[in-house]
């Protein structure tokens, strides 16, 4: 059983991530008022990017991307997928320290392309992450002081019998610092800086193309629904539904439906994701990190007093 | 369109995928970008085709040049194209890069872009309606069905020839050539 879900949740993290990608496409186009591209586009895309030769700057350009999504794999193994978790020992210790695999290898892979945008995007990446990762680090001191465990299959057992964090007043404060720094962790506007198109030429990817094009946004997806994931799991309950699955929780039956549960919660944080993505410019990198540092930030130390003051 | 025929996907993905996912450098030489906002936008909206923008050339595979091309600015051409991953398609825009259009006797411009970069088509027009990008892509999608979009085949075959046009116009390039006499047989 353990290893039949080894290989099935990076493969439902794969497929579900993929298709992410293609509903925001298709959903920001009708928010534009156009028709949109289908909704597997992003999957055409990435056969037309392994289809095409791929130009590559040195071994560590190679490695760097191919490091970047073994990061990504390895991170969905901790995450449970509604009640799928192949790895759940080491929790949200483990699985803070993996998160930095993500920006590490990009920013490797960039920095040996030796394009000036690439350089650009990397020093960005890198700014970016620190800023969200101090109001991460304090929601998730908060979650694991309040649950008093560092398990995530745990914490959603406990949401189980509970109810959701997001709905408990102890941790409501944490669970709006996380939504403000969803968009952040996904990499949209108004925190699109590390990307930037039309601004410094797609940033670490400027140099990528064929097969490394086609790493990246797989890597991308994955990232996608990491973030997204990681919001359910900790706040909107997991694969719990109000107590109704809980009697054939463990059965096969009850698998198969927490994760369709897990995956409707996901859509619907991404589809609220969306339209502030819709709708808002982009912040410069100085703007993005003033904002991150003190907003979420005080927001999710407020949120962290207030649980340790309970406890 | 046949993009949901999954019997041909299956036969041959690679080509199929690059049909339908043409992600395209614009050149913005002269007057023809002022055609392409409305049609990557809400009016035509070619994403519903799988056409979309990018920053850099080496994620594209369809290199549009929207105008005319004066001498100093066919040398980016020429790098952008060259750097772009095969396969790669050249679609060239107005009446500019086919004869000069009305440039056809100016000193700084030149006349026909097919000298210098291999051009899988051209849409004519002075300026052509965004209607005649679509009508173009429909015909680049017919060219790639009968293999018969392979300008950058014959870049690598005719390579001397493109190279020595080249050095005819600028005199001696600043770069080295892309395909050394083993990679062109």
């Amino acid at each position: 059983m353990n290893i039949i879900t080894l290989f099935i949740s990076p493969l439902i993290a794969l497929i579900v991530g993929m298709l992410f990608m293609g509903i925001s496409r298709k959903i920001s186009a009708r928010i534009h008022w156009r028709y949109g591209p289908p909704i597997i586009q992003p999957v055409i895309d990435v056969i037309r990017s392994f289809s095409q030769m791929s130009i590559s700057h040195g071994k560590f350009f190679d490695f760097g991307i191919i490091l970047s999504l073994t990061g990504s794999f390895v991170l969905i193994l901790f995450l449970p997928i509604g009640e799928l978790c192949p790895m759940t020992s080491g929790g949200l210790i483990a699985f803070m320290y993996l998160m930095l695999l993500d920006p590490l290898g990009i920013a490797l892979s960039g920095g040996v392309a030796a394009n000036p945008n690439s350089s650009i995007g990397i020093s960005r990446k890198f700014l970016l992450s620190l800023a969200y990762e101090v109001p991460l680090l304090l929601i998730l001191i908060a979650v694991m002081t309040h649950y008093n465990t560092i398990s995530l299959v745990y914490i959603v057992k406990i949401q189980a019998s509970s109810g959701w964090a997001f709905s408990s007043w102890a941790l409501v404060l944490p669970g709006i610092a996380y939504f403000l720094i969803l968009p952040a962790i996904l990499g949209v506007r108004p925190f699109e800086v590390v990307q930037a198109p039309q601004e410094i030429s797609s940033g670490p990817i400027a140099e990528f193309g064929g097969k490394h094009l086609a790493f990246y946004t797989l890597q991308h997806a994955l990232h996608m629904f990491v973030g997204l994931a990681l919001f359910v799991d900790i706040f909107l309950g997991g694969w719990t539904l109000f107590g109704l699955l809980n009697p054939i929780s463990g059965t096969v039956l009850g698998i198969v439906l927490g994760i369709i549960v897990f995956l409707i919660k996901m859509l619907v944080v991404l589809i609220i994701g969306l339209f502030i993505n819709a709708v808002y410019p982009r912040f410069r990198i100085e703007q993005a990190m003033k904002y991150l540092l003190k907003w979420p930030t005080l927001i999710a130390f407020i949120g962290l007093i207030i649980v340790s003051l309970i406890n | 369109m046949d993009r949901n025929q999954i019997s041909k996907w299956l036969k041959n993905p690679g080509k199929m995928a690059n049909k339908y996912s043409f992600h395209v450098v614009y050149f913005c030489t002269g007057c023809g970008i002022i055609e392409i906002p409305p049609s990557i936008t809400t009016r035509w909206d070619a994403e519903r085709f799988g056409i979309i923008p990018v920053a850099t050339p080496r994620q594209a595979n369809l290199f549009l040049i929207t105008g005319y091309v004066s001498t100093k600015t066919l040398k980016p051409i020429i790098r952008t194209y060259e750097q772009m991953p095969d396969p790669k398609f050249t679609v060239a825009f107005g009446s500019c890069p086919i004869n000069g259009g009305m440039y056809y006797d100016s000193y700084n411009t030149i006349t026909s872009l097919d000298k210098y970069i291999p051009v899988d088509g051209y849409i004519a027009g002075c300026m052509p309606r965004p209607e005649a990008i679509f009508i173009g892509i429909t015909h680049l999608w017919k060219l790639i069905d009968m293999d018969k979009a392979d300008g950058y085949k014959r870049y690598r075959e005719d390579y001397v020839h493109y190279r020595a046009n080249q050095e005819q116009l600028f005199g001696e390039l600043d770069w080295p050539p892309l395909f050394s006499e083993e990679n062109i047989k």
